[in-house]
C-alpha cells in the first residue's frame, strides 16, 4: 500500500506533467528531490492512473505520450525542428552536442539559425525571428528552454530531443536490430 | 587455488521447510533439479537463517517472516546446518527450532557435519533442550550463540569471541563496518532479480564509503558561516554606497556643525557681556539725540521768525517800484502822443477856434427847426403819385371800363350795390376782365337775392349797402386831365421843400462831430498838463527805482540763504530722527532677540565637550551691532539647533537602511565621524570585503573539495571495479561496465568553485579579480545558487548526489549504449548475468582478500542462461570466491553436482547419496 500522505507534491507533479511539461533537476530541484526519494510510489500511482513517468537520470522527468494535444503537438513540432537545426548548425561548427546546458542562445545564434533554415523554419511558420523566440518562449512554459537575462539556455530535458537527433544521425546498421531481436 | 578450499561444504535441513531431511554440497557448483514449487528456493532461502541473522533483512518473497518461521520451524526438532571450512578447521553453525513458538536458537562447534549426530538411538531427532548435551555427548564442544553475537563473529568482529569457542569468521570482511551492507547484497544474492540501477548505486557507495568522505555537506550553511563576515561587511559597503551622496551631504553640515559650534563658543561671552552694557548704552545715547534734537528745532523757529520779516520787505518794496514804474510808462506814452505839442496855449487856441465854429452852427439849426419834418413832407409826395396813377388808369379805359359795362348790364339797383362792393381799381378795369357775362350775371342776382332792406346778408357777414360809398365816380376826360395838372404842381412843390429839411439833419451832424472835439481839446489838455508835471519829476523817479531794486535783490539773497540754512536744519533733524528711531528699533531688536536666546538650553551647555572647529574670524563686540549680532548669534543657534536634528534624522535614516556597522560607537558624534571615514575609504572598503570574500571562497571551496575529491575516488574505485567485473566475458556482452556519470550542473558548480578558490589562492590572479570581482561573479554565483538550491532540497549535499550510474553495454561490433535501468538492458538471461555478477563483485569487493572463504550464490531459474553462459558464470563467480547453486526444473549440466529432490513418506528429502558428481569428459 502505498501512504498517498506522504506524497507531498502528488498534485503539482501531477498538474505539471499532465500539462506536457518537463521537470528539470537543476531547476524545480525541490520537487524532483520529492520525485527521486519517492520515485516507486508516484510511478506506481501514475501508472495506475493510466500515465507513464519516466524519470531520467540526466536530470529531467515528463510523462511519456503517444500524441500530444493538437496544441502542444504543433508546439513539440515547431520545438523539435527548431532543435534539429539548432543541433544540427552547432554540429556543423564543431561543437560537442552533449554540452548543449552551456551553450548562450542569443539574438545572434537565433538569427544564425534562421538565415541559415529560412525555408524549412517558414515551412512549419516561423516566419521571422521573433517567432522562434515566441517558440522557444512556449518552450519555456514546459521545461525545456530558461531565459536567463535575454539569453535562452537549454534544460536538460533536451536531452530527449538530443538522443532522437543522435538515432538519426547514426548510420544505419543492419544487424543490429537483428541480434538485438536475437538476445531478446 | 589452495585458499578456495575454505568454504562452505554442506547444507542440512532437517525437519524443516518441508524436507524431512536435506544434504546439499556446497564445495562446488550444483544444479538442483525438481519442479516448480517442490522447494529448491526454500532449500537455498534457509542459509538466511544463518547467514543473514538479523530478521529484517531477510527476504522470503512473497512469504512473511511469521509464516517462513513456521514452515522452517514446525517444531524443537527442526534444524538447519551449515557446515564450513576455515583455515583454522571445520565448523558447524545450526539454527534449531524451540517448539510452538516457531522460535530459533544458534548454536556452533568445530568439526563436521554429521547428521547422525542430531538423531537418537531409536532414529528420531533430537530435540531442541537436549541438543547441546547430546553433541558434547558426541564431542561436539557445540555453544549456544545470541543472534547478534553470532552475527558479529560471522563477520569477524571478534569481541564477542567466547574463550576456547572456535573462530567462526566465515565473511572475512576487509572493514567489519561492511557487514550490514554485505548482508542486504547477500540477500539479494539470494534473489537477484530484484537488483536494481539504485541499489546498486547505494551497495557501491556503501561499499566505498571508508574511501568516501561520506559526510554530506550543507552547503548553504557552510556558505553563509564561510561568507557571514563578507556577507555583514558587503551589506554595510552597499548601505553606505547606497547613501553616498546622503552621507556627504551629512559630512558637509558635521563640517558645518563643527563651525557653528565654534562660532557660537567664541560669540556666547561677547553677547552676554554686549546685553548686559546695553541698558546704560542706549539710554546714553538717547539722552545725546534729544539734546541735538532740542537745539535744532530753536534755530529753526529763529529762522522762520527772520522770513517772516523778509517777506513782507519784499512786498512793499516791489509795490513801490510797481508804482514808480507805472508813472515811468504814462511819461513815456504821453510823450509820444504830445510829440507834436510845444506847449499848452496850442491846445488851448485850437479849442477856442472849435467852440467859436460850434455856436454859429447852432444859431442857423435853431432856425430851420421851426419848418416841417422831411419825413412828413416825403409821405405826401407819395400820396400825390399814386392820386396820379389813378387819375392815368381811369383816363386810359374811359370808353370800356368794368363800371361802364356793368352798368350797362346790370339792374340800377344791382349796378348800385356792385358799384359799393368792388374797389376802384377793379371797376376802373377793362370791360374785357367780364367774360362771361351771363354767369356774372347769374351770380349778381344771386346777390341781389341775399339783400334785404339794404342789408347784404352773406353767410356769416351782413353789410349795411347803404351804408357803403360808391367806389368810383365815372368823370369825364376833361375833368380826369385837370385833376392830373393839379397833382404834378403839388409834386414839384413838395419836392423842394424835402431838400431843404433834409440838409438841416446835416448841419446837426456837423455840430455834434464839433462838440466832440471840443471834449478831446478838453482830454487832451489835462493830459499834457500831467506830462509837464511828470517830466518834472523824472530824475527823482528814476534813482528810486534803481534803489528799490536793489533792496529787493537782497533780500532775495537772504531769503536764499534762510532757506538752505532752514532745510539743513530739516535734514539734521530728520537724521536726528532716524538715529533715535535706529537706536529704538535695535532696542527692541535686542529685546526681542534677548528673549529668543536659546543657548540656555541643554544641548548648549557641553558645546565645547563637542567637537569643534576654533572661530578663525575676528569677532569683536560693537554696541552699534549688538542687534545685528545678537540675532546673528541666536540665528547660529537655531541653525546648530537644525543640524543637530537634521544630522540625526539622516543618521535614523541610515539605520533604518541598515547602515549599523558604527551604530555602537560611544557617541553619535564618533558614529558620523567614523562613518565619514569609512565613505571615504569606500574603495579601499570594497577592496578589503574583496579580500575577505576570496578568502571565504577558499574557505568554501576547502570543504567542496572533499566532496570533488571523494567524487575522484569513486571515480576511480569504479573503474577498478569495473574492471574486476570485465575481467570475463560477460555473456554475449563486449562491454559491460557500470559507470558513474556526474550530475554536470552540481559538479560544474563545484569546479567553478574550487577553480576560484585555486585562482585567488594562487594569488596571481588579484588583477583579474579587480575587474571581475569575486562577489559580482556571475559564474559564480550562479554555481553557488545551484548548490544552495541543491543543499536546501536534499538536506546536504553528500557525493552521490554528484553521480548517477549508467550501465555501459555493447556487443560484439556494436556501440556501446548506456542505460539506467539495467533490465532494460538486454536479454533476461543477459541482465540476470550481469547482475548477478554485479552482485558477486560487489560482495567480492567487501572481503578480505587474504582471507578468502568461498561463499556460495543462487541462480533461480538457470535455464534463461545458455550453457556457455553458465561455464562462464561459474568461472567468474568462483574466481569472486562463490559456489553456484542453479535452480531449474532440468539438471543443468554445467555444474559439478546435480542433486534432484526426491520425496520419501510424502516429504521432501535429499540424502548425499543422491548427488551425481558430472565430471567433463575432456577432464
Ligand atoms: N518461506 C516460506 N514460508 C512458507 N512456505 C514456503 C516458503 N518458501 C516456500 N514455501 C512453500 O514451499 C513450497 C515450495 O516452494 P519453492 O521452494 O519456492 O519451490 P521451487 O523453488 O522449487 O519452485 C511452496 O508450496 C511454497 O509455498
Ligand atoms: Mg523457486
Amino acid at each position: 500500500m502505498i501512504d498517498l500522505s506522504t506524497l507531498s507534491s502528488l498534485d503539482e507533479l501531477f498538474k505539471q506533467f499532465n500539462s506536457g511539461t518537463h521537470l528539470n533537476r537543476l531547476k524545480d530541484t525541490e520537487l524532483w528531490v520529492e520525485l527521486e526519494n519517492n520515485q516507486e510510489a508516484y510511478q506506481s500511482i501514475y501508472t495506475a492512473l493510466g500515465y507513464t513517468l519516466v524519470l531520467d537520470g540526466r536530470g529531467f522527468a515528463y510523462f511519456k505520450t503517444d500524441q500530444g494535444t493538437s496544441n502542444t503537438g504543433k508546439l513539440t513540432r515547431r520545438l523539435a525542428l527548431l532543435l534539429m537545426l539548432l543541433f544540427e548548425f552547432q554540429a556543423d561548427r564543431g561543437i560537442n552536442l552533449f554540452q548543449f546546458q552551456q551553450w548562450r542562445i542569443d539574438d545572434e545564434l537565433i538569427t544564425n539559425i534562421w538565415q541559415n533554415y529560412k525555408t524549412i523554419l517558414e515551412a512549419e511558420e516561423l516566419n521571422d525571428v521573433s517567432a522562434i523566440k515566441d517558440t522557444f518562449d512556449s518552450a519555456i512554459r514546459i521545461g525545456f528552454i530558461e531565459n536567463d537575462s535575454g539569453v535562452y539556455a537549454l534544460l536538460p530535458a533536451v536531452h530527449r530531443y538530443l538522443d532522437l537527433f543522435e538515432e538519426l544521425a547514426q548510420p544505419e546498421i543492419p544487424d543490429e536490430t537483428e541480434s538485438k531481436e536475437e538476445v531478446l | 587455488m589452495s585458499l578456495a578450499q575454505y568454504g562452505f561444504q554442506k547444507l542440512v535441513l532437517l525437519n524443516s521447510a518441508g524436507y524431512s531431511r536435506a544434504e546439499l554440497p556446497l564445495d562446488d557448483s550444483v544444479s538442483i533439479v525438481a519442479p516448480n514449487n517442490t522447494g529448491k528456493t526454500s532449500l537455498i532461502n534457509a542459509l538466511q537463517f544463518l547467514l543473514i541473522l538479523d530478521q529484517r533483512n531477510m527476504d522470503f518473497g512473497s512469504h512473511s517472516l511469521e509464516i517462513s518461521r513456521r514452515f522452517y520451524f514446525p517444531n524443537n526438532c527442526a534444524y538447519i546446518l551449515l557446515e564450513v571450512l576455515l583455515p583454522t578447521g571445520s565448523v558447524v553453525i545450526g539454527c534449531v527450532g524451540k517448539g510452538l513458538s516457531h522460535d530459533y536458537e544458534y548454536f556452533a562447534y568445530s568439526g563436521s557435519l554429521d547428521v547422525g549426530d542430531y538423531r537418537l538411538d531409536d532414529g528420531s531427532l533430537v530435540s531442541q533442550p537436549k541438543l547441546i548435551s547430546h553433541l558434547i555427548g558426541r564431542d561436539k564442544l557445540a555453544n549456544i550463540y545470541q543472534q547478534t553475537d553470532l552475527r558479529a563473529l560471522l563477520y569477524g568482529n571478534r569481541q564477542k569471541q567466547q574463550s576456547g569457542a572456535p573462530d567462526l569468521t566465515i565473511f572475512p570482511l576487509e572493514y567489519i563496518s561492511h557487514a550490514a551492507t554485505y548482508q542486504r547484497i547477500l540477500t539479494r544474492t539470494l534473489r537477484l532479480d530484484r537488483l536494481d540501477t539504485r541499489e546498486v548505486k547505494k551497495y557501491l557507495l556503501e561499499i566505498f564509503k571508508n574511501d568516501l568522505n561520506d559526510r554530506g555537506v550543507d552547503f548553504k550553511s557552510e556558505w553563509d558561516k564561510s561568507f557571514a563576515d563578507v556577507n555583514r561587511d558587503k551589506a554595510q559597503y552597499d548601505a553606505v554606497f547606497r547613501n553616498k551622496v546622503l552621507i556627504e551631504t551629512m559630512e558637509l553640515s558635521q563640517q558645518e556643525r563643527k563651525a557653528l559650534r565654534g562660532k557660537i563658543i567664541h560669540w556666547k561671552p561677547l553677547i552676554e557681556k554686549g546685553l548686559n552694557e546695553w541698558e546704560a548704552y542706549h539710554k546714553k545715547e538717547l539722552g545725546e539725540l534729544t539734546l541735538v534734537h532740542q537745539q535744532l528745532e530753536n534755530d529753526g523757529l529763529v529762522l522762520a521768525e527772520r522770513q517772516k520779516e523778509i517777506y513782507k520787505d519784499q512786498a512793499t518794496t516791489q509795490h513801490s517800484l510797481k508804482e514808480f514804474q507805472k508813472q515811468e510808462k504814462k511819461c513815456e506814452d504821453l510823450s509820444i502822443q504830445f510829440q507834436f505839442v510845444t506847449d499848452l496855449a496850442q491846445l488851448e487856441s485850437q479849442r477856442q477856434q472849435q467852440q467859436d465854429e460850434r455856436d454859429e452852427l447852432v444859431r442857423l439849426i435853431k432856425n430851420v427847426e421851426a419848418r416841417q419834418s422831411p419825413s412828413v413832407i416825403k409821405k405826401d409826395i407819395k400820396k400825390i403819385e399814386r392820386e396820379l396813377i389813378d387819375l392815368n388808369q381811369q383816363l386810359e379805359n374811359l370808353g370800356d371800363n368794368l363800371y361802364l359795362r356793368l352798368q350797362e348790364l346790370l339792374p340800377s339797383d344791382s349796378f348800385e350795390v356792385v358799384k359799393r362792393l368792388l374797389a376802384r381799381p377793379v371797376l376802373s378795369l377793362s370791360a374785357s376782365s367780364l367774360d362771361n357775362e351771363l354767369a356774372f350775371k347769374d351770380f349778381v342776382a344771386q346777390i341781389e337775392k341775399s339783400i334785404c332792406n339794404n342789408q347784404l346778408i352773406l353767410p356769416g357777414l351782413s353789410i349795411d349797402v347803404s351804408a357803403l360809398e360808391p367806389n368810383l365816380v365815372i368823370k369825364t376826360a376833361n375833368e380826369l386831365e385837370e385833376d392830373i395838372k393839379d397833382c404834378q404842381g403839388q409834386q414839384k412843390e413838395l419836392h423842394k421843400l424835402l431838400k431843404t429839411a433834409e440838409a438841416l439833419s446835416e448841419e446837426t451832424q456837423k455840430q455834434k462831430r464839433l462838440e466832440q472835439k471840443i471834449a478831446q481839446l478838453n482830454k487832451d489838455i489835462t493830459d499834457f498838463k500831467s506830462l509837464l508835471e511828470l517830466r518834472e519829476n523824472t530824475q527823482i523817479r528814476q534813482s528810486d527805482i534803481v534803489k528799490l531794486r536793489e533792496s529787493l535783490e537782497v533780500l532775495g539773497i537772504e531769503e536764499k540763504k534762510l532757506d538752505e540754512s532752514k532745510g539743513l536744519i530739516a535734514e539734521s533733524l530728520k537724521q536726528n530722527e532716524e538715529k533715535r528711531g535706529a537706536i529704538e528699533a535695535q532696542h527692541r531688536r535686542i529685546n526681542q532677540s534677548r528673549n529668543q536666546r536659546q543657548d540656555h538650553q541643554p544641548q548648549f551647555s557641553y558645546l565645547e565637550q563637542l567637537p569643534c572647529l576654533p572661530y578663525m574670524e575676528v569677532g569683536s563686540l560693537k554696541m552699534t551691532e549688538l542687534a545685528d549680532q545678537i540675532e546673528s548669534y541666536n540665528g547660529d543657534c537655531q541653525k546648530l539647533k537644525q543640524l543637530d536634528d537634521r544630522l540625526k534624522n539622516k543618521l535614523d535614516t541610515l539605520h533604518h537602511d541598515d547602515l549599523s556597522k558604527f551604530q555602537y560607537e560611544e557617541s553619535a558624534e564618533k558614529e558620523l565621524e567614523s562613518l565619514f571615514a569609512f565613505t571615504a575609504q569606500l574603495a579601499l572598503e570594497k577592496e578589503a570585503i574583496e579580500r575577505k570574500s576570496r578568502s571565504a571562497v577558499v574557505q568554501v571551496a576547502a570543504i567542496l573539495r572533499g566532496l570533488r575529491d571523494s567524487l575522484e575516488t569513486l571515480k576511480m574505485r569504479m573503474n577498478e571495479f569495473n574492471n574486476k567485473i570485465n575481467h570475463r566475458q560477460l555473456s554475449d556482452l563486449k562491454i559491460f561496465r557500470i559507470e558513474p556519470r556526474e550530475e554536470e550542473s552540481l559538479v560544474g558548480a563545484i569546479k567553478t568553485l574550487i577553480s576560484t578558490s585555486e585562482q585567488v589562492d594562487s594569488g596571481n590572479s588579484f588583477d583579474l579579480f579587480d575587474h571581475n570581482t569575486v562577489l559580482d561573479d556571475k559564474a559564480l554565483n550562479k554555481a553557488k545558487d545551484i548548490l544552495i538550491r541543491e543543499g536546501e532540497a536534499r538536506g546536504s549535499i553528500k557525493v552521490e548526489h554528484l553521480f548517477r550510474l549508467v550501465f555501459k553495454i555493447a556487443k560484439e561490433n556494436q556501440k556501446p549504449a548506456e542505460f539506467e535501468n539495467i533490465d532494460s538492458a538486454a536479454s533476461n538471461g543477459t541482465v540476470l548475468m550481469a547482475k548477478l555478477i554485479t552482485g558477486l563483485a560487489m560482495l567480492n569487493q567487501m572481503q578480505n582478500p587474504k582471507k578468502a572463504v568461498k561463499t556460495l550464490c543462487y541462480l533461480d531459474e538457470a535455464a534463461s542462461l545458455d550453457q556457455k553462459n553458465q561455464r562462464n558464470l561459474i568461472k567468474t563467480a568462483s574466481e569472486f570466491g562463490f559456489t553456484l547453486i542453479f535452480a531449474s526444473p532440468e539438471p543443468q549440466i554445467t555444474a559439478r553436482y546435480c542433486v534432484p529432490i526426491g520425496t520419501k513418506n510424502g516429504v521432501n528429502y535429499i540424502n548425499q547419496f543422491n548427488w551425481q558428481i558430472l565430471e567433463p569428459i575432456d577432464e
